[in-house]
């Protein structure tokens, strides 16, 4: 401190001042920016346009685009503080290489000459096959494609897979089962059209509050949340449903049955374009009000008064997110909510979808063009003419495309830690805070030969145990597209060079290519990201997901825009508009799906269970959000939410510290919050916080078919670590 | 942005729907067909600021929709940006409120900015006049350039609205975006509200006046204390436990160190005046003469000192200016009077010069009066802990404590057997007044129906009671038992040095225990900005 401030003259009057200008209005001067790049928000999938200011190269300020149709001139908390991840302390900013077990700084051809002799050498060692890759939903769409054909044509192995598996892999999946094909057939205006709108495991208040804009322009609506927490979503319903943690199948079923007995069906839209509904009538028949009120815990009025509701609207909407794909039931669970928009053709006009909130911003463009679960452009690995199709556009022998999917992230895992995965290329992903059941991950990456981490961040817990890092431009320093929830293709802008040695994801793609030796082949006289978006859009046409009709040009002139957009037609707001679904007989499948009660069930020494989820100040695994400041200021730690009269028993009171411990793990020091929020038997905590992990006490228990971890429930006893504070 | 409107949808169900739809464009409705069909949407977008001007008696105000609000913090983050303050400083907060039993559970936010009040405390305490309330918006606004981080506004707002910002020395406060609404602009929070819970409107000022029931809402002080302009908008149905979650995370005030020892030693100086007038009547004049200039010495040390609590010490002289209003102007003009009085009674007392009693007379009530501003200083509304009797028989006890104890001990070889006697016995009435009024005002605190009473209490038996059990064993030791016993000047100093350290001590706890009214805040929280 200098003593003109000590004696108490305004030495910080220049950095308080305020100016106005033309684009701003009044605002702190240090505020004004010298232009605005006009971009889309890179947290979540609701995918909202945005402004970032930027002031001598520096990003100082963000603001809604308002043309965007998304978002309607509002971001969330996090999108207006966006500029505050980009020039920060702990940016990955030049390649580490562990020399003698420290990490340090070397040029990037070292780095990259490194990584791709390791990894040859392990797969020529091991075979193609022991080299993983972990991908993301963060990069741009572009990259995306670019990594797909890099993994799985240059290195050769199918072992990739992105943290959308830790996501809504189980919408993907069920998407595919019912429907035929993945793509979620709603759009986001559908919340402020429909008259009934039944939202499942989703606490879009907290996780996409900009979606509530949509609900609160809808004042016709019958808003049915159901969640066994009462989230702030379900405070904003008409009904809530509390059920019974993971009971959402047997309340689809249960729905489902009533519709049925109570002729609340659309019997020609079923038969017009639906198999197996016979066989789900039989199937419905043990799906009982009085059963399923027995499973759900919800009163059987309260069933008849939803399935009434759902099953006379004229345009009846589902939306759900993690509490039905975080599930060992997540694919079924979906199947189970297509059959409820089948049933009474709820899908493909205005108002009415089974509509999968997705999570990350670009999950939808990792899903499509990816090459990961599928092939890109939905294309299915066992399809013959699908491969055909692939092998022309790409003029590569067919021989080289993979026979089917490789293994799903946790088996990639759970390969690593059966010495069956020696190499593993982590990129912006940070499994140790996000994977569940820590020590499994940390004895899988323990046994690893290599392990590159490719960040925008570092120190991440996840860098730190990397034996190469390469640093990556962050969203604002690089250009590309996303594609949100809605199928909405957004355009994604460089604003500013990123910080040191960091290059863009796409760089590093193409810069290991050139090492490997396949760059000719695979990526022709590519420069940039638009070369890249064009052989998508090539690749894609014709298919579900045609990105065929939209250009750069395109997005900057008319801005976002709905695949599917065939290059001689119309963007299309909603999938199956006709009926017709990619199924090879053309009809959407009615599935039986069994309901069966969670995996782990609380015991004796273990009598909670553990439900897990975010607030709206955090974004996932807290990289980015953890580096600005009004966002720790307003949510600084983790907690978890206790009902008062379980707290009475244990004699815990709020604030008190407490350990939560499972047969795996024990998160220690954690702020105890007494709620009436979470119903007697259940506790909550977020899990953006690596302090406090909850995934030391998650379980290693996936879906079958989608392999997404049940995150949402664990049985754990809490206990007191000292005293208060 | 929100807009309603009907749409009639052809349906290849046979069936047609009207639908409630949003859009500031002409919407287009994709068919089953595929055939485009243009509806014309009525609007209906509600205001978010005013679209006439004011009229005479008229002001603006926030008003906060409780029903629409989803607890997203936009308006905390977009205030910020617009202000340009760091994340601990906050001029809009959001607090939660919960009541229910599961499931029927609910919880709701309170966005808040500043409530421009019709009598803002913050402005009537102000001693530099920094604050104004405009006389044709009525957004009450603060000005950094006058003002000299004292800080007692922050102690006069029952809801905390003004902030002590340490890093630039100064308070700052909402201030409506008053020059966006006056560009035809919506304040940054009303902006950024994705749910548009947050509104400007005009209201009529003698009318609010005569009925502010809708400023008050569950987890806010009640609007008595200011008359609240904000108009809240609560859910019906509203569960009847419904409360601030923020309860059980009492936490300790600022200590104000300057101001503990400005307070303590101002007390002490006017003590021993007190004493030395009364000895000089008595014939002793010449007995106290170190003691003299002693509590002069440290009376002025302690002015000096509080200028060492401002934001900005240099402009400390601009204090006088609220002489009309604050009682923090009262108190730096009494106190200095005290000061210049009692240096010309010391002289007089040095020189032997006639006229003495009267002027011992003049020092002691200047003193008085000093001491009583000090005391009103901080009865204040929203600081309940403070707003009673007991701040002002607090600070006299420590004045009649140390006073004696300060002569008795600088003195004692010229203190005769008598005088002696009754000095010390003098400081035994300040000490036993001082346990007196600990213990009621403890019993007052802890039988309080008022939240924030009762948690000084339990701040003062709780996490503050080794410091409290130590105030108090001082207390009896150097204030009761200690002063009858002592013959030798070591062992008076040394009592001295115990009392003033106990008085010290007490006069932390003073700040610390308070717990000021303030909205609802959310459960976690950061320390606070000050």
């Amino acid at each position: 401190m200098n003593w003109r401030r000590m004696a108490g003259l305004d030495t910080l009057e220049a950095d308080y001042a305020f100016r106005s200008s033309d684009a701003t209005g009044y605002t702190s001067a240090k505020k004004i920016p010298d232009h605005w790049v006009p971009t889309t928000c890179g947290y979540c999938s609701v995918g909202c346009g945005i402004e970032l200011g930027v002031k001598d190269g520096k990003a100082i300020t963000s603001r809604p685009l308002a043309a965007h149709p998304v978002n309607r001139g509002k971001l969330c908390p996090k999108g207006l503080s966006e500029h505050y991840i980009i020039d920060v302390e702990n940016r990955a900013k030049v390649p580490l290489l562990r020399k003698n077990g420290k990490l340090q700084r070397v040029a990037w051809d070292e780095a990259l000459s490194t990584m791709v002799e390791r990894f040859r050498e392990t797969q020529a060692k091991y075979g193609p096959a022991s080299l993983g890759v972990l991908s993301t939903g963060q990069l741009v769409t572009e990259e995306f494609y670019t990594l797909g054909k890099l993994v799985q044509l240059g290195f050769g192995t199918n072992n990739y897979d992105g943290n959308t598996t830790l996501c809504m892999s189980s919408a993907v999946s069920g998407y595919k089962n019912s429907f035929g094909s993945d793509g979620p057939p709603g759009a986001y205006e559908d919340l402020e059209k429909a008259d009934v709108i039944l939202l499942i495991g989703a606490n879009i208040a907290d996780n996409h509050p900009i979606l509530c804009q949509y609900l609160d322009a809808n004042p016709r609506k019958t808003l049915i949340v159901a969640d066994p927490r009462v989230s702030k979503t379900a405070m904003m319903a008409d009904l809530h449903l509390p059920l019974k943690p993971r009971s959402d199948l047997a309340l689809a079923n249960g729905i489902a049955h009533i519709l049925i007995h109570h002729g609340l069906i659309d019997r020609g839209y079923i038969e017009r374009h639906t198999t197996g509904f016979d066989e789900l009538v039989r199937f419905l028949e043990s799906y009982s009000p009085d059963r399923v009120s027995e499973i759900t815990g919800l009163s059987e009025e309260l069933l008849y008064k939803t399935a009434f509701a759902y099953g006379r609207a004229k345009a009846g909407f589902i939306g759900w997110t993690m509490g039905v794909n975080h599930s060992t039931l997540g694919t079924v669970t979906v199947n189970a909510l297509c059959n409820l928009a089948l049933l009474t053709g709820n899908i493909g006009r205005a108002g009415a979808a089974p509509f999968s909130i997705t999570g990350q911003c670009n999950a939808m463009g990792t899903r499509e063009a990816g090459f990961a679960s599928s092939m890109p452009g939905y294309r299915k690995f066992d399809d013959t003419e699908h491969r055909a199709e692939l092998s022309e556009l790409w003029g590569i022998d067919e021989a080289r495309l993979p026979g089917k999917r490789g293994l799903a992230y946790p088996d990639i895992i759970e390969a690593a830690v059966g010495k069956k995965i020696h190499a593993l290329w982590i990129i912006a992903t940070n499994p140790l805070v996000s994977f569940p059941n820590q020590d499994v991950l940390r004895q899988a990456l323990s046994n690893l030969d290599f392990l590159v981490v490719q960040d925008c961040y570092h120190p991440t817990p996840t860098t730190e145990l990397a034996h190469l890092v390469l640093p990556a431009a962050v969203w604002g320093e690089k250009e590309g597209t996303y594609t949100n929830s809605e199928r909405r293709v957004s355009k994604v802008n460089k604003a500013v060079n990123p910080p040191g040695e960091a290059r863009s994801d796409f760089d590093i793609f193409l810069a290991v290519a050139k090492k490997l030796g396949c760059q000719d082949e695979l990526f022709p006289d590519w420069t940039s990201v638009e070369h890249a978006f064009e052989e998508w859009r090539r690749v894609s046409r014709g298919r579900l997901c045609d990105y065929s009709g939209i250009s750069y040009q395109g997005l900057a002139e008319h801005g976002a825009t709905q695949w599917p957009f065939p290059d001689c037609g119309v963007s299309s707001k909603r999938l199956y508009e006709d009926g017709h679904f990619e199924t090879p007989d053309g009809r959407a499948k009615l599935i039986c799906a069994e309901w069966q009660p969670f995996p782990e069930q609380p015991t004796r020494n273990y009598p909670l269970i553990l439900n897990t989820g975010r607030t709206v100040e955090h974004w996932h695994t807290r990289t980015k959000t953890r580096e600005v400041p009004i966002l720790e200021r307003l949510s600084p730690r983790a907690w978890l939410e206790m009902n008062p009269r379980d707290a009475k028993q244990l004699g815990l009171r709020s604030h008190d510290r407490v350990d939560v411990i499972s047969q795996r793990g024990r998160v220690r020091e954690i702020e105890l919050r007494l709620t009436e929020i979470i119903a007697p038997g259940q506790v909550f905590m977020p899990f953006h916080f690596s302090e406090t992990n909850v995934n030391e006490v998650t379980q290693s228990a996936f879906d079958p078919i989608s392999r997404e971890p049940n995150y949402k429930q664990c049985a754990v006893r809490v206990e007191p670590v000292g005293a208060k504070p | 942005m929100a807009q309603t409107g009907k749409v009639y949808v052809a349906q290849n169900h046979g069936r047609t729907l009207e639908l409630p739809l949003l859009g500031s464009e002409l919407v287009c409705v994709v068919t089953p067909s595929r055939s485009l069909i243009s509806i014309e949407i009525e609007t209906a977008l509600p205001p978010l600021i005013p679209a006439r001007p004011l009229e005479g008696g008229e002001q603006y105000r926030f008003h906060f929709d409780m029903t629409k609000c989803i607890g997203c913090k936009c308006c905390v983050v977009a205030c910020n940006e617009q202000n340009g303050n760091p994340a601990a400083i906050n001029w809009r907060r959001v607090g939660e409120i919960e009541g229910g039993y599961y499931p029927h559970t609910q919880r709701h936010h309170l966005s808040m900015g500043c409530n421009h009040c019709l009598e803002p405390s913050c402005l009537i305490g102000c001693p530099v006049e920094a604050y104004t309330k405009d006389p044709v918006t009525g957004v009450v606004i603060h000005s950094a350039d006058a003002c000299i981080g004292c800080q007692y506004c922050t102690w006069n707002c029952s809801y905390g609205v003004p902030q002590y910002n340490p890093e630039r020395g100064v308070v700052g406060k909402c201030d409506m975006c008053h020059n966006r609404l006056g560009d035809g602009m919506a304040p940054a929070c009303v902006e950024a509200c994705p749910s548009g819970a947050i509104a400007i409107e005009i209201v009529n000022v003698a009318e609010w006046r005569s009925n502010y029931l809708s400023a008050n809402a569950p987890g806010l002080p009640s609007a008595d204390d200011s008359i609240s302009t904000t108009r809240i908008t609560l859910p019906v149905n509203l569960a009847p436990d419904t409360g601030r979650v923020d309860t059980q995370r009492i936490v300790p005030e600022h200590p104000h160190w300057p101001l503990v020892f400005m307070l303590v030693l101002t007390q002490l100086s006017a003590g021993a005046f007190a004493t030395l007038w009364i000895l000089d009547m008595l014939g002793n004049g010449a007995s106290g003469s170190i003691s003299v200039l002693g509590s002069l010495g440290l009376a002025g040390i302690s002015l000096g000192a509080a200028t060492l609590h401002l934001g900005r010490p240099i402009y400390a002289w601009r204090a006088l200016k609220g002489l009309r209003r604050s009682w923090l102007s009262r108190e730096v003009l009494s106190l200095s009077i005290f000061a210049g009085v009692a240096g010309i009674y010391a002289g007089m007392l040095f020189l032997h010069l006639h006229g003495r009693p009267v002027a011992g007379l003049m020092t002691v009530l200047c003193a008085a009066v000093g001491m009583m501003c000090s005391a009103r200083i901080y009865m204040v509304p929203a600081r309940p802990a403070w707003n009673s009797r007991y701040t002002v028989a607090e600070f006299f006890s420590t004045g009649l404590l140390l006073g004696p104890l300060f002569v008795l001990a600088l003195d004692m070889q010229a203190l005769g057997e008598w005088d002696r006697t009754w000095v010390a016995r003098a400081a035994v009435m300040g000490g036993s007044a001082q346990l007196l009024t600990q213990v009621l005002k403890f019993l007052w605190l802890s039988r309080s129906e008022q939240f924030e009473l009762r948690a000084s209490a339990l701040l003062l038996s709780g996490r503050l009671q080794r410091a409290f059990l130590i105030r108090l064993g001082l207390l009896i030791a150097s204030g009761i038992a200690l002063p009858l016993v002592i013959h030798s000047q070591l062992a008076a100093i040394a009592t001295i040095v115990l009392a003033a350290i106990g008085e010290g001590f007490g006069r932390w706890l003073f700040f610390v225990s308070v717990v000021p009214k303030s909205m609802a805040a959310a459960f976690t929280k950061e320390g606070r900005a000050a």
